[in-house]
C-alpha cells in the first residue's frame, strides 16, 4: 500500500493534468468527480450524523465548537456555512447572529441539504436561516457579502479547491474571515500510523455495519489522505488572496482549523 | 493563553459544552421560566477568570444561554478570580473588591447584575422533576440516600480536617496551632509597646539634653 505522502505526491502529478483530479486514490476526469462525490453523499446523508458521532467518538462536536469560538461571530453578522451538510455549525451560528443576522446553509448535495433543513426546522431554527444548493467553485452570491465563511469537512470533496477558495474570497466582505475545518496530517508518526490503521481497516467496516455502505467510508478515508497537508492548504489560501492565514492543529493534527482574512 | 496541550485537547470547548448544557437544562426546570432572559436578548457577558486561560462569553438568544470561549465583542467584561466571583454573591462588596483590584469591570455593569439576578432567582424543584421520570418512591429513596451521604460526607470531612491538623501541628510541627499564633502575636504586641516606651524615653532625654545645651 502506498503511504499517504506518496499518494499525495502522486496526486500532485495527477493534478498537473488539467482534465483529471483524484477521487480518493483513483484518478478520474474532473467532470466525473462531482457526480461521484454526489453519489457518496446521497448514500450517507440519512446516517451522516450518527456516523460522525461513531467515527470521531463524538469529538467532531468539539472540533466544530472550536471553529465557532474562532469565528468571532456576533449579532447581526452574515455567515455562509459552506458544505454545511446537516447543519451543525448553522444551528449554533443562527443562535449567535440573532434576528438581525443571517446564516446561509449551502451544500452542493440536495440530500444533505434536505436532511439539514429538516433537522434545523425540527429544532425550531427557522427565522434567520436560508438554504442554498451551491457549488463552492461558483458561489451564487454578490461580491463582499459575508462577514464569516466556514467550510467544515467539505473542502477535500471539492473538485477544484483553488477555484473554490477564490470564490469564497470574492464573496467575503473586507475584514471578513474564512475558517476551513478539515482532516489533516497528524503531527506524530505513531498517531499517523494508528490513524491509518483505523481509517482503512475499521472505518469502512463501521460504515458497512451502520450505514450499509462500506465503499463511501473507504472513499472518506482515501479522500482525507489526498487532501493537502496544513502548510500546503495555508499557501493555497494565501494564493487565493487571504491574508494573516494561520492554522491550529486539533487532536494531534488529525484535524486542522485554517483561518484567513480578506482586507 | 491556553497551553498548546489544553488547546489540542480542546479543554475550553469541552468545558463550555458541559456548562452550557447544564445551564440551559437548569433554566428549563426553573420554576420562574426563562422570561428573565428576554431583557438580555442578544447581550453578552464575558467573564475572564485568572484560573482559566480563556474567556467565558455568555450570550443570550432565543431564551437560551450560549457559551463560547473565543474573543468576542462583549457588552460587559468581568476580570476576576473564582474566589472573588464567589464573594460577588454579596453585591454590597462590589466597590470594595474593585478598590482591592480583585475585580475589574469593563462595560455596562447592569448586564452583569441582570445575569447575577437570573442565577439568584433560579428555583428548581429537583424532587418533582425526578419523580416525573422515575416515580415517587425511588425519588424519596434517592432523597434519603442523598441526605445520609451528605451527613456522612460532612462527618468524614470534619474528621479528615481534624486528623490533618493533628498531624501537621503536633506530629510534624509544620504548622503552628492557633493558640501558639495568638500567643506569638501577643508577645509581638508587648515588644512593640516596650519599643514605643523606650522610644518615648529616648525622645524625652534628647529634648532634655537640647534644653540643657541651650541654657548653657
Amino acid at each position: 500500500m502506498m503511504s499517504a505522502h506518496d499518494q499525495n505526491h502522486h496526486s500532485n502529478n495527477a493534478n498537473s493534468d488539467e482534465n483529471t483530479t483524484h477521487f480518493g486514490f483513483q484518478t478520474v476526469d474532473k467532470n466525473e468527480k462531482e457526480s461521484k462525490v454526489a453519489g457518496v453523499f446521497h448514500s450517507v446523508a440519512q446516517q451522516y450524523d450518527v456516523m460522525n458521532d461513531l467515527m470521531s467518538f463524538g469529538v467532531h462536536r468539539l472540533w466544530k465548537r472550536f471553529t465557532i469560538d474562532a469565528s468571532g461571530v456576533r449579532p447581526g453578522n452574515k455567515v455562509l456555512d459552506l458544505a454545511g451538510g446537516t447543519g451543525d455549525l448553522t444551528a449554533k451560528f443562527s443562535q449567535l447572529v440573532g434576528r438581525e443576522g443571517k446564516v446561509i446553509l449551502a451544500d452542493i448535495n440536495s440530500s444533505m441539504l434536505n436532511v439539514g433543513r429538516d433537522k434545523l426546522r425540527d429544532r425550531g431554527l427557522v427565522q434567520n436561516i436560508e438554504y442554498v444548493q451551491a457549488n463552492a467553485q461558483y458561489l451564487p452570491f454578490e461580491d463582499n457579502t459575508f462577514d464569516v465563511i466556514t467550510i467544515a469537512f467539505g473542502l477535500r470533496n471539492v473538485t477544484d479547491k483553488d477555484m473554490a477558495l477564490r470564490s469564497m474570497y470574492r464573496v467575503l466582505k473586507p475584514g471578513g474571515r474564512l475558517l476551513v475545518l478539515e482532516f489533516s496530517k497528524p503531527e506524530h508518526e505513531i498517531v499517523n500510523k494508528a490513524y491509518d490503521f483505523y481509517s482503512f481497516n475499521i472505518l469502512p467496516k463501521m460504515g458497512e455495519l451502520v450505514a450499509k455502505d462500506g465503499d463511501s467510508y473507504q472513499y472518506l478515508a482515501e479522500s482525507i489522505r489526498m487532501h493537502p497537508d496544513q502548510e500546503t492548504l495555508k499557501s493555497m489560501m494565501n494564493d487565493a488572496g487571504f491574508e494573516q492565514t494561520s492554522y491550529k492543529n486539533l487532536t494531534g493534527g488529525v484535524v486542522a482549523l485554517h483561518k484567513g482574512y480578506k482586507f | 493563553m491556553q497551553s498548546p496541550l489544553s488547546q489540542q485537547l480542546m479543554f475550553a470547548q469541552a468545558l463550555s459544552a458541559v456548562v452550557e448544557t447544564l445551564i440551559n437544562q437548569a433554566l428549563v426546570y426553573n420554576l420562574h421560566g426563562t422570561r428573565a432572559l428576554i431583557a438580555l436578548n442578544e447581550k453578552t457577558l464575558t467573564v475572564k477568570l485568572a484560573e482559566l486561560g480563556f474567556p467565558l462569553n455568555f450570550s443570550i438568544n432565543a431564551e437560551k444561554i450560549h457559551l463560547t470561549t473565543g474573543i468576542v465583542q462583549s457588552d460587559c467584561t468581568l476580570t476576576t478570580s473564582i474566589k472573588t466571583l464567589i464573594e460577588l454573591k454579596n453585591q454590597q462588596k462590589l466597590t470594595e473588591l474593585i478598590k482591592q483590584d480583585k475585580l475589574d469591570i469593563d462595560g455596562d455593569i447592569k448586564i452583569a447584575q441582570r445575569f447575577a439576578a437570573i442565577a439568584e432567582t433560579l428555583d428548581i424543584d429537583w424532587r418533582s422533576e425526578l419523580a416525573k421520570r422515575i416515580g415517587d418512591i425511588p425519588t424519596y429513596k434517592i432523597g434519603q440516600l442523598g441526605k445520609s451521604l451528605a451527613k456522612k460526607f460532612s462527618f468524614a470531612s470534619e474528621q479528615i480536617q481534624a486528623d490533618a491538623t493533628e498531624w501537621l501541628v503536633h506530629e510534624k510541627n509544620m504548622v503552628v496551632a492557633s493558640g501558639e499564633l495568638s500567643n506569638f502575636a501577643q508577645q509581638v504586641e508587648q515588644v512593640t509597646e516596650q519599643v514605643d516606651e523606650v522610644s518615648q524615653r529616648v525622645n524625652k532625654l534628647i529634648t532634655q539634653q537640647n534644653n540643657k545645651a541651650n541654657r548653657e
